[in-house]
């Protein structure tokens, strides 16, 4: 009790050392953003690079350049497409990686270890490896350019596999007999029992792969080559690119834009992704 | 034909056979409970009941139809889980009406038979509550009222009492065998506590190492145990045994040496010639250290020891005992005068002592005597 109070009122040396390095770290993660605001959100024609300062100085101005951006570019088109990207790819990676978690955590069959042993090793390996023969199949179902060429081969995720079936093993197999018991069906004990115990790693895997599918530049970049299947992260890269016409607010703005959601999913559930990861990586 | 027939049952887990050939009958309306140390096979066998695990040979059947194929589901059977298995994101209300929302049954109907279940239970003021926020006996009256709604032909209890405490224990029982009066069907229960198995069963099944032991009533299996595992396993505390050595038998008696490392004995059980080594068993209600000065009354057993550590548990005395060859046994006693640990002498009335072959088998004596 004493140890406790002389340590709150008086900060030992380490207390110190501890919150300097966190808010060093903190400070080193932060700074991009705000200097990507500071940029945006500034007087035109006094480029910051010039005059550095650390705080924005034109609310306005940074809306009006939002607006250009919206108004006369691709930009909210490709929103939409990355939106929708992301949501199908999440519904799906949810759908068949909790299914098939289903099946791996709860039940017997055979063949079972050497079939999940086999999706394990998917996970060794890297996505350089894969990315060609993907893209070959793709091209040869004519997705080329399509939702479904974006979607459908992110749809099964070995990650998500492993992590729902972590889960899905510590819930009691009584539970379960208890539900076949009290006549649910196989899909049914799915359902209303399997599904909303693994409420809280679902929502983990979600937010993981809006991470994941909102960032990805490569294979929206192979796959959707028309200017209509452009996501924000390939208009983004046209923005940056050495032959932009555009000033560096504009180019700030648009790599803003596209920061935004990740940084507000972030915010919103910073909880349940340390606990999701946590929870993935000691068990078992 | 019996309401529920075992008939030969066996099962393996690989090499480990955990049920062997396991024949039983149980009539409607009995409360039958299943006891045995852990592993005997006793849960496993009630999985089998409610189809859980299927046998590798041999027939379960309720109301004379063979059950093997059946679904868990639509045996008419209703389990209550040890550890309640309650569905932790549901309210007590969805818990217990799952099976009846599952089966699609109408929502008025649902609501009636939850109804009378937690007024059977006590549970009305508790039906919106989640399963964390109900205790270790609320839990299980839930878990009892998720069963009770299916209006099962047969409740099945795996050791439902073992979470509680000693008191709530006592407390659910009683709850328990009151359930049993007043639905009036087929419950069975297993347990590793045989004295839950004393007060709650009609029928008593002792188990061991996947065999059955004995069956019937409580009091008949305390009185006259058909081996030597039954005579152990039944009261609390355990039977004594000593080790003797028969030197002549008759028709109607048989002469022992050694027992307890004291003098020759005579017991009443005749005809067992061929036997050599026996165990005598007594129980420690039977025995009674002798005062000083007084003499062991004529044809009982008598044997000395030395004391060395003594139960007090108020209304009675438990003097742990170890006789001259070594046999260390258990002497209930009144709340006499203090007990130390000096040598004393121990009696018991010949009538109250069973025998017991090497093999365990009790030995009862070919002319109906030793019982």
């Amino acid at each position: 009790m004493t140890a406790k109070r002389a340590s709150a009122t008086s900060p030992t040396i380490w207390t110190v050392l501890k919150w300097t390095v966190a808010i060093l770290a903190a400070v080193i993660a932060v700074f991009p953003v705000w200097w990507m605001i500071n940029v945006v959100f500034s007087e035109p024609g006094q480029p910051v690079s010039i005059n550095p300062r650390l705080w924005p100085t034109s609310l306005t101005a940074g809306l009006q350049t939002v607006h250009v951006i919206f108004a006369e570019t691709a930009y909210l088109h490709a929103y939409m497409v990355s939106v929708c990207y992301s949501v199908l790819t999440i519904a799906g990676v949810l759908l068949f990686g909790s299914a098939a978690a289903f099946e791996f955590a709860l039940f017997d069959f055979p063949g079972r270890r050497i079939i999940f042993g086999i999706v394990m090793l998917a996970l060794m390996v890297p996505t350089a490896v894969t990315i060609i023969p993907t893209y070959l199949l793709t091209a040869d179902l004519g997705w080329l350019n399509s939702m479904q060429g974006l979607v459908v081969p992110g749809l099964a995720s070995a990650f998500g596999l492993f992590m729902l079936v972590q889960f899905m093993r510590a819930i009691p197999a009584d539970m379960i007999e208890a539900a076949r018991l009290d006549g649910a069906s196989h899909l049914q004990i799915y359902w209303h029992v399997v599904l909303p115990l693994c409420r809280n790693a679902m929502v983990t895997l979600a937010i993981l792969t809006f991470m994941q599918t909102w960032g990805n530049y490569m294979w929206p970049l192979l796959v959707g080559t028309s200017p209509d299947m452009y996501t924000v992260g390939q208009i983004v890269g046209m923005f940056n690119s050495p032959l932009s016409h555009q000033t560096v607010e504009v180019v700030m703005t648009a790599n803003l834009l596209a920061a935004v959601p990740p940084l507000i999913f972030y915010l919103l559930f910073q909880r349940k992704i340390v606990e999701g990861i946590a929870m993935s990586g000691t068990k078992g | 034909m019996a309401f529920l027939e075992i008939s030969s049952v066996s099962k393996s887990f690989g090499a480990v056979k955990v049920l062997d050939d396991i024949t039983l009958e149980i009539e409607r309306g009995e409360f039958v409970v299943f006891v045995g140390p852990s592993g005997c096979g006793k849960s496993t066998l009630l999985r089998m009941i409610t189809g859980l695990d299927s046998p590798n040979s041999g027939t379960v059947s309720i109301e004379g139809k063979v059950m093997n194929d059946i679904e868990p589901a639509k045996r008419g059977t209703a389990m209550v889980f040890q550890s309640y298995a309650l569905y932790p994101h549901m309210s007590a209300y969805d818990n217990v009406s799952f099976g009846l929302r599952m089966a699609h049954t109408a929502k008025t109907l649902i609501r009636q038979r939850v109804d009378a279940a937690a007024a059977i239970l006590r549970l009305d003021k508790l039906l919106h509550r989640r399963p964390r926020e109900l205790s270790g006996g609320q839990k299980q009256r839930v878990a009892i009222g998720r069963a009770i709604v299916r209006e099962p032909r047969v409740f099945l209890f795996d050791e439902p009492l073992s979470n509680l405490d000693a008191e709530l224990r006592v407390q659910m029982r009683a709850e328990l065998i009151e359930l049993h009066r007043r639905l009036d069907v087929t419950m069975i229960y297993v347990t590793h506590d045989q004295i839950e198995a004393m007060t709650m069963a009609d029928r008593m099944v002792v188990l061991n190492a996947g065999r059955m032991q004995q069956v019937g009533r409580p009091l008949d299996l305390y009185d006259d145990p058909d081996n030597r595992f039954v005579a152990g396993f039944v009261g609390s505390p355990r039977m004594n045994f000593l080790a003797g050595e028969v030197v002549g038998a008759d028709a109607t008696s048989t002469r022992l040496l050694h027992a307890g490392g004291t003098g020759p004995l005579t017991l009443p059980i005749g005809g067992l010639q061929g036997q050599l080594k026996v165990e005598i068993g007594v129980r420690p209600d039977h025995l009674r250290i002798l005062a000083d000065g007084e003499d062991p009354p004529p044809a009982a057993i008598a044997f000395t020891g030395r004391v060395t550590f003594v139960e007090e548990l108020g209304n009675v005395t438990y003097v742990h005992i170890v006789l001259d060859d070594g046999t260390p046994i258990v002497v209930g006693a009144g709340r006499g005068p203090r007990i130390g640990t000096d040598d004393v002498r121990i009696t018991a009335p010949v009538g109250h002592a069973l025998l017991f072959a090497q093999d365990g088998c009790r030995l009862r004596g070919r002319n109906g005597t030793g019982k």
